[in-house]
């Protein structure tokens, strides 16, 4: 194919990414290095403020932005290097934590706290989802052929539903006096609090999200065991082979690039974790790395936003998720070159 | 009395409230759009402006993050703002509302001089209600327990262990507690209530103090009485817990009140009372903070379109629409008839010496949100008091750094 | 045969993959169906913590609301029949009554009229017919369950959750029907090229899908606002605010979608044999006609499938729409996400899950429209590579 026919056809696509994607992800990556302040003065102000009756009227000192002559904030932007990066990974306490053996300070920190949990979020779901959604691609081959639909159906149900609302039902069942909650309670009749406990929090946000991608696992699964060969299968059956041989050596090797597939999507996935922090309440306990980021970003009450540590930890996020990728696409890179003319 | 009957009653003491329809005094010809939170007392507002025609109200969660972006905007996108005094400070500080001297002058006729909020002697902001943290109790329970209400937190202390003792309900405490802002809020009331300084003259952090450790002490002490799970506790859950019966008594927000002998929701109608916010120590405030909800102009707009803006939000604030939706606030307009459930927020705010109104400054902003991220860890006992304020002020200190307020 | 014993499975291998199979389908299914047990009650009851009491609804039941067995049995049966109707009848009424290539046409019609008539007969023929039934049926009429649709009543008429349907219709089309045309040709490209740049493309489009979207989002917000300022130099006083336009919000959803929508067309068209359009190619065609003439008839299962995917990440998206869209415009999601912000009662926590259990209500009806040309599209070959 032709340069000129080729960016025909990937020209919209590529000016779409580029225009609200990298153009973005640029402004975030200079922004990393830069901090961007108001100029202040500190100013004498007399406030009165609404009491049920009266009014107080109090003079303090604050500190206000200085206003040009168009009445708009003047700013001063200026590169600080790697300090925003300093500050959110703050070497000088992980060295002190370390030195002193209290590594389980280390944790007590914003970002390291948010790696740990990203990271074995994301370790500890990626064998379930591909385990879970073969075991359900393998019994529904199975099943009888007049209920698959329905079967089908109803696996697709947890990936199809609204994120927030999956994570919001499945909460309602745990916390508080949720029912399963009340259920396990006069089973074992202790109290059981869940939105207590940082490992029980852990497990449901894992179990939420097994609940969520499986069905997406299993149906990429399910389509690719519809191509299995059977001549290989008979074959294999001819030569003795036991049923777990079969699956063994002949059905997973087939499912291998799906397989790949899935967990390429659900590394991704997992690794920017959001909703769960957010349906489960769980920011005193566990947070993610997005969750980290949208923290930072999100305007407190006097408006300020903490945009260069932001961008700082959405770079770091970025960083973490290509060392993640790279086994994956070190494979797609020999795939691209073989198969391609 | 069957619940049925609870229920016609609920709907008969209902119907006039949505009979009852304000009339706009003047036909609005100006487009004007109005951004503003989304709770009940600005429902019944932007409802009455709508009434003056070519209304549009926006009722946004999203409102704070939205609010300054858009009204720097030139022309601004909106241009009545509803805010509280938390939020107004960046519409303040970058100078996007305007002085609503001349148009009060004109206009504002029946507005109490309560209700204006001034800036260095200029009007900036009309206020509508106010709101506190005060505590709500059973009296149900405490008649039965022969318990008096308790005026300071070591007596609330102690009645928590008489009705624990007594085991009538499944905690004796609730309390906004969830995580981030709820917490920080929790902890800014009583660490004022021990008669703590945020900042100094610098701007530099004065929580790890006595008063800080007081107040987490205190709050920790207070959490043994509570759900274990009062890290994900917001003021719905409270309010939850009170409606299902669950709790005797909790700090909470006054515009909570109504939900209380609301008859679709709550288990416990009548038998919730209101009272003064607990002191932390003798002699000194009330454990809470003072807040007020009102409305801005924008400044990037033309004065016609201020004027129109203005006018319609009188119309938005006046007697009538404090009439129909009388239990909806702590309303300032006059009209307002305090309910049974009032009477806490009444007494907080005039305590004497009364407690602070919320600080509206930028360095409250970053403190709150460092107090916000850092403190959940003492709660699940990672560190002690002190390592845990240590770490507020580091981080409140970083993102002042960041935001220049400090060097 | 010895393949075909070998083949037969013993008993207790059916076994446990058919009790492992119920017992995915209990999970996949108990909370969503769940909540829809909770949307129908009093708060009292849909937040009750014991489980009979959430089911059978004492509180909603002494306010009057309630079914009877009759009710019951007859709604059942109604349900099941439609049920039976949408998995055997209306495929071949659609596959009737659908000319030739207009296929996704056809089903999105027959699905539509499937939701209208199956609303019309269960909302509003059976309960006046059962009222007069329940009046002469006795103890088998008199209430058993409490049932209520008041937290649906006021979702979709007092707070006008129609027009946030409609938002959602309009986002949601236009993403997909943008998404799939810009990424279909791209996708062709893509698997049609061996250069290294097509390599790279695919690779930086990796990097970008994995991006937290809370960053970019972020900084569309203030350009958004600004935009009239920003590009009245170019475009004069016409310039338009992006903030809150529907529009805006459909480009900011292709883009975030594009890798995933070309990543699976690419490996899709990479199944596709070369030799297809290159015999079309050696007839005279250009690239662009070999695509229209040769490709485009039998790209249809692969298209299908990728457009349900952004069908679906543009119906549940909720960071995008809820910060760039204003009040007019918003789209279900952060209209459902307002019900639980710091102002809330129980009635709005049940009503947004009245309101949640709506909206899935559409996606119930695509997946079991589309199910099989999901799974034959993944088949034929857009997970392959």
């Amino acid at each position: 194919m032709k340069f000129r026919t080729f960016a025909w056809f990937v020209g919209p696509s590529v000016l779409m990414m580029l225009l609200f994607i990298a153009f973005p992800l640029v402004s975030v990556f200079l922004q990393s290095f830069q901090v961007t302040q108001p100029v202040v003065e500190t100013v004498e102000v007399e406030t009165c403020t609404p009491g049920f009756v009266g009014q107080t009227c109090v003079t303090e000192t604050k500190t206000t932005p200085v206003l040009d002559a168009n009445g708009n904030p003047v700013t001063t932007t200026e590169w600080v290097g790697l300090l925003s990066y300093t500050r959110l990974l703050q070497f000088d306490q992980v060295g002190a934590a370390i030195a002193s053996g209290a590594f389980s300070s280390i944790l007590a920190i914003d970002f390291w706290k948010a790696l740990r949990f990203t990271l074995t979020f994301t370790l500890v779901t990626l064998p379930l989802v591909i385990g879970l959604g073969l075991a359900i691609a393998l019994a529904v081959n199975n099943a009888a052929r007049s209920v698959r639909g329905q079967i089908i159906f109803v696996s697709l149900l947890p990936f199809i539903i609204t994120p927030v609302i999956g994570a919001l039902s499945i909460r309602w069942l745990f916390y508080g006096d949720g029912i399963v909650t009340a259920l396990l309670e006069d089973m074992l009749a202790t109290d059981i609090s869940v939105a207590a406990n940082g490992w029980a929090i852990e497990f449901l946000m894992m179990f939420y999200r097994v609940w969520h991608v499986a069905p997406f696992a299993f149906v990429i699964f399910y389509a690719g065991l519809q191509t299995v060969n059977q001549d290989t299968l008979e074959s294999a059956i001819i030569d003795g082979a036991s049923r777990f041989e079969r699956l063994r050596f002949v059905v997973v090797p087939h499912l291998m690039p799906l397989i790949i597939f899935v967990a390429l999507i659900h590394l991704m996935d997992a690794y920017r974790a959001f909703e769960e922090v957010v349906g489960f309440s769980s920011q005193a306990h566990r947070i993610t790395l997005q969750w980290l980021t949208y923290d930072l970003l999100t305007p407190d009450d006097a408006g300020n936003r903490a945009i260069s540590r932001a961008s700082a930890s959405a770079m770091l996020t970025m960083i973490g998720i290509v060392i993640l990728l790279i086994p994956l696409l070190r494979r797609t890179w020999r795939d691209h070159k073989g198969s391609a003319r | 009395m069957t619940l049925r009957t609870l229920m016609m009653a609920g709907m008969v003491s209902l119907l006039p409230v949505s009979a009852a329809q304000a009339d706009c005094a003047f036909e609005n010809e100006t487009p004007v759009k109005v951004l503003s939170a989304g709770f009940e007392a600005w429902k019944a507002v932007t409802d009455a402006m709508a009434e003056c025609g070519n209304v549009d109200a926006e009722l946004d969660q999203e409102f704070r993050t939205k609010q300054p972006a858009a009204f720097a905007a030139n022309p601004s996108l909106y241009h009545i703002g509803g805010v509280a005094n938390g939020t107004i400070t960046p519409l303040l500080n970058e100078g996007t509302i305007r002085p609503l001297d001349d148009l009060v002058a004109e206009y504002g006729e029946n507005l109490a001089p309560n209700q204006l909020i001034k800036v260095d002697g200029q009007t900036m902001a009309i206020a509508m209600m106010v709101n506190t943290q005060h505590l709500m109790y059973r009296q149900d329970i405490f008649d039965e327990l022969g318990l008096e209400v308790p005026t300071t937190w070591d007596e609330a202390l102690e009645v928590a262990a008489q009705i624990e003792e007594a085991d009538v309900v499944d905690y004796p405490l609730g309390a906004t507690m969830k995580s981030g802002w709820n917490l920080a809020q929790d902890f800014n009331n009583m660490f004022l209530g021990y008669g703590g300084q945020f900042t100094d003259a610098e701007s530099m952090p004065t929580v790890n103090t006595e008063a800080g450790v007081n107040a987490l002490e205190m709050m920790k002490a207070l959490t043994e009485y509570m759900d274990p799970e009062y890290l994900v506790s917001d003021s719905t859950y409270v309010q939850q817990q009170f409606q299902q019966g669950k709790i005797a008594m909790a700090n909470l927000w006054a515009s909570r009140g109504a939900a209380m002998d609301d008859e679709a929701e709550s288990q416990v109608v009548g038998k919730v009372n209101a009272a003064a916010a607990p002191l932390a120590m003798e002699g000194g405030a009330p454990a809470t903070t003072l807040w007020w909800d009102g409305i801005v102009i924008a400044r990037n707009i033309s004065d016609e379109q201020a004027q129109a803006a203005f006018r319609v939000a009188m119309e938005g604030l006046d007697t009538e629409m404090v009439k129909a939706n009388n239990d909806a606030a702590i309303w300032l307009i006059s009209g307002y008839q305090p309910n049974r459930l009032a009477e806490g927020a009444i007494a907080t705010a005039s305590a004497e010496p009364a407690p602070p109104s919320y600080p509206s400054t930028s360095q409250m902003g970053l403190m709150h949100t460092a107090l916000g991220n850092e403190l959940p860890a003492f709660f699940t006992g990672e560190r002690d008091a002190e390592a845990t304020l240590a770490a507020v002020e580091d981080a409140y200190i970083t993102a002042a750094q960041e935001a220049g307020l400090i060097e | 045969m010895a393949t075909a014993k070998a083949m037969q499975q013993p008993f207790s291998l059916r076994f446990a993959s058919a009790s492992f199979l119920t017992l995915w389908c209990l999970i996949a299914a108990f909370p969503i169906v769940w909540i829809a047990v909770m949307s129908f009650k009093s708060p009292v009851d849909a937040f009750s913590a014991n489980p009979l009491n959430v089911v059978f609804g004492p509180a909603t039941r002494a306010d009057g609301n309630g079914l009877s067995l009759l009710d019951i049995a007859v709604g059942l049966a109604v349900l099941v029949g439609a049920g039976r109707i949408a998995f055997t009848q209306l495929p071949r009424w659609v596959a009737r009554f659908t000319p030739k290539g207009l296929i996704v046409v056809g089903w999105l019609v027959g699905a539509g009229a499937f939701a209208a008539a199956f609303l019309l007969v269960f909302f509003g023929l059976l309960p006046p017919v059962l009222a007069v039934l329940n009046s002469i049926a006795g103890p088998l009429g008199t209430p058993i369950i409490g049932l209520t649709a008041e937290h649906y009543y006021a979702v979709w008429v007092e707070n006008q959750f129609w027009r946030n349907f409609q938002n959602s219709l309009i986002v949601t089309a236009g993403v997909v029907t943008v998404s799939l045309t810009v990424g279909t040709l791209a996708g062709y490209g893509l698997a049609r090229s061996g250069s290294n740049l097509a390599f790279w493309i695919l690779i930086v489009a990796l990097v970008f899908r994995a991006l937290p979207h809370s960053v970019l989002v972020a900084g569309y917000l203030p350009v958004f606002i600004n935009s009239a300022e920003i590009l009245r130099p170019i475009l004069g006083e016409n310039a338009p605010t992006l903030y809150g336009q529907p529009l805006a919000v459909i480009a900011v959803l292709v883009a975030i979608n594009q890798p995933f929508t070309i990543w699976m067309l690419r490996s899709f068209f990479q199944n596709i044999p070369n030799e297809l359009d290159e015999a079309a190619r050696v007839d005279g065609c250009t690239h662009f006609q070999a695509f229209r003439w040769v490709i485009m008839p039998v790209m249809w299962p692969g298209v299908i499938t990728t457009g349900l995917f952004s069908f679906l990440l543009a119906y549940n998206d909720l960071l995008v729409t809820s910060l760039l869209l204003d009040a007019q415009n918003q789209t279900m999601v952060p209209a459902i996400a307002g019900y639980f912000n710091r102002e809330t009662t129980t009635t709005d926590q049940v009503e947004a899950v009245a309101a949640a259990v709506s909206i899935t209500a559409p996606l119930f009806l695509l997946v079991m429209v589309f199910q099989r040309q999901i799974v034959s599209g993944l088949t034929a070959g857009a997970v392959k590579g």
